[in-house]
């Protein structure tokens, strides 16, 4: 395929720029993300066996629900009743909301004793994916803008650059395309490999990055666009109907049963078991019914469900994300949801989340093969000097992208510590991410990038061994540490396992490459920290 | 057409991809919004309303997102902002007849 010099050079360009800046923070957006696939193992993992309350036949739900409206009032508001055997089997907000992020929050648990008394307890609510899903959604950006964290408006603009990055790039790569797209050339030099794995990754998976893009864009935009929308629709309402609602006080005691609730769902959409119901404002003007609910075999919306509204007073159904015809979605909800479905990557059971997974690592290596290869355009050839804005940006790739990987994984290594001791466990998983991230930083601009890379990525590979190891030590009794006791648990011990091995190959390579490879490059240390000229500044 | 090569102009054809290419991604997803199909004219019901605004809102960030990656073709930043710009204001206008009108 032809295209013109000047247009190639001008993507050329445009594809440099937008990556470099927006790379970083991609990767950490990626990394994370990829690992929030497995959010509900994680949790399950990190969570003490007698954390929740003990879960109780579906039969007595309904009961149990009717307690807790007698002794705590306060849950006609907001409550939930879960079936999950993982979760305790009525909660409610103690402080703090299922809105926003905040670290503060604490959760009322609650289920029924054997002689069907009501049992409650106040705990925080410890969710260690929380931590993984606030870098995935603002790589860690600290501070709030209007109902958000800043961190998510600047992954949006970081998302703009990304899909200029993809589009410039798949520009000025056809016309080399089909000769090149399967070559990956080890024998041209580590450059040339680079190279052609970044433009292989990238090309392979280029409708996935599409989909994150738009989708992160929406995400991060949606208020700014549905103000240019109202602006378009004059004295049309985005939502909502024309006429007006009968104004209708609803009374506790008319509320239906579960078991009608339950036979309303299974008709609206037959072949869905329901996770979990929310009750929102039952004594309120709106009150509201958001019900959980999942078929495996099915494309799903959510990131772990799909769901359904209604009103649980006449059980008449808003809407749903289920798309099968009994509502009214059209064409318009199927679009909508699949785009939802499509980022969370829920649609293709466990087979579906290891796809994501892996495409999402996939993601993170482009964002970081990318800074190599603009490192390895800029370095000079001739020389064991190389320039100041070479190291700089050697350092920070090294040192954000490692840094981030062991920050998670010392959150990893000290949750179960953490659990020992009484304090705001969310709190502490900040401060041992953010210590170790920023010491990675300066770590990676002390001794440079090149030496940081191989202690990196034995640390690493060291706090990855930390999970499992930890949890072994759950043999020895009165410990208060627990053993893995679930599928996911032991999938998360294995997980960590493989990154363990795959960091230790990566220091490995490294180590060969900072002491052994090519003389001329950033990545060169000779053996002793004394000939080593400049490359602790920058 | 002329042979000339593409400048640079890096700042002009970027801040028009922004500005004029956000107004005419509005501008065309609002003339959809009021003249394709289940459109703010016609009678709905409160789902399907619920589930285009939905959509319409979705679909400004593809069409802005392909603008922003292709303003870069335009020759000088003087003609991105002719174009776009222009396109932005006729669809704009025409969304202001559409909501007086109908």
């Amino acid at each position: 395929m032809k295209i013109k010099s000047d247009v190639l050079r001008t993507y050329q360009t445009i594809h440099t720029w937008t990556g470099i800046t927006a790379g970083l923070l991609l990767f950490i957006g990626f990394f994370a993300g990829s690992l929030t696939m497995f959010s509900n193992a994680i949790d399950d993992w990190a969570t003490p066996p007698d954390y929740q309350l003990q879960q109780i036949r579906p039969e007595l739900h309904n009961e149990l629900l009717n307690q807790v409206f007698a002794d705590y009032p306060e849950t006609v508001k907001n409550v939930t009743i879960s079936y999950e055997s993982n979760s305790s089997p009525i909660y409610w907000y103690g402080s703090g909301s299922a809105r926003g992020f905040s670290l503060d929050d604490k959760m009322w648990h609650g289920t029924l004793d054997e002689n069907g008394q009501l049992v409650t307890e106040l705990k925080h609510v410890n969710e260690l994916s929380m931590l993984v899903d606030y870098l995935h959604r603002s790589a860690g950006i600290v501070g709030e803008i209007g109902h958000d964290q800043a961190g998510v408006y600047i992954l949006g603009i970081a998302a703009f650059l990304y899909f200029i990055a993809l589009m410039s790039g798949l520009i000025f790569l056809l016309p080399s395309l089909v000769k090149s797209f399967f070559a990956l050339r080890k024998e041209k030099g580590a450059n040339r490999f680079w190279l052609d794995s970044h433009n292989l990754v990238g090309i392979a998976s280029l409708p996935f990055h599409i989909i994150i893009a738009i989708t992160v864009v929406v995400f991060s935009f949606h208020d700014l666009f549905y103000s240019g929308l109202s602006q378009v629709y004059g004295n049309k309402p985005l939502f909502g109907g024309e006429d007006k609602h009968h104004e209708v006080r609803y009374e506790l005691e008319d509320l239906p049963t579960l078991n009608e609730i339950h036979a309303k769902v299974a008709q609206y959409a037959p072949g869905f078991s329901i996770l979990s119901i929310n009750f929102r404002g039952l004594t309120g003007e709106h009150p509201s019914a958001s019900i959980s609910i999942v078929n495996d075999k099915s494309f799903m919306r959510g990131p772990h469900n799909d769901f359904l509204f209604m009103n649980p007073y006449t059980l008449e159904i808003d809407t749903s994300s289920v798309t099968n015809g009994n509502g009214q979605q059209g064409i318009w909800g199927a679009v909508v949801t699949t785009f939802f479905g499509l980022h969370f990557g829920s649609y293709g059971g466990e087979l579906g989340r290891w796809l994501y997974f892996i495409m999402g690592l996939g993601g993170a290596f482009l964002f970081y093969s990318g800074n190599l290869i603009w490192l390895e355009k800029r370095r000079k050839k001739q020389s064991t000097e190389q320039s100041k804005s070479s190291h700089f940006m050697a350092n920070l790739t090294a040192g954000v992208c490692l840094g981030c990987a062991i920050g998670i994984a010392g959150a990893f290594a000290a949750s179960k510590w953490l659990m020992l001791g009484d304090w705001n466990i969310n709190v502490a998983y900040m401060w041992v991410y953010y210590a170790l991230f920023l010491t990675s930083i300066l770590t990676a601009f002390k001794f440079g990038a090149a030496r940081f890379s191989i202690f990196g990525f034995y640390g690493l590979a060291a706090l990855c061994l930390m999970i499992p190891i930890t949890s072994l030590i759950g043999f020895i009794p009165q410990t208060g540490i627990w053993l893995p006791t679930s599928a996911s648990d032991y999938g998360v011990e294995i997980g960590s396992i493989g990154f363990a091995i795959a960091s230790m190959l990566a220091a490995k390579k490294v180590k060969k490459r900072v002491y052994e490879g090519e003389k001329n490059s950033i990545w060169y240390c000779s053996k002793y920290t004394s000939e080593q000229p400049s490359a602790s500044l920058a | 057409m002329n042979c000339k090569k593409i400048e640079p102009h890096w700042w002009g054809k970027t801040l028009a991809g922004i500005f004029a290419g956000f107004f005419l991604s509005i501008g065309i997803v609002g003339i959809f919004a009021w003249l394709g199909p289940d459109g703010l004219t016609q009678q709905i019901t409160e789902e399907q309303r619920l589930w285009k605004t939905q959509f319409n809102m979705w679909i400004i960030t593809p069409i802005w997102l392909l603008i922003l990656s292709f303003v870069y073709l335009f020759k000088t930043s003087r003609q991105a902002w002719t174009w776009l710009g222009g396109a932005a204001c006729t669809s704009l206008i025409i969304i202001a007849i559409l909501r007086e009108m109908l």
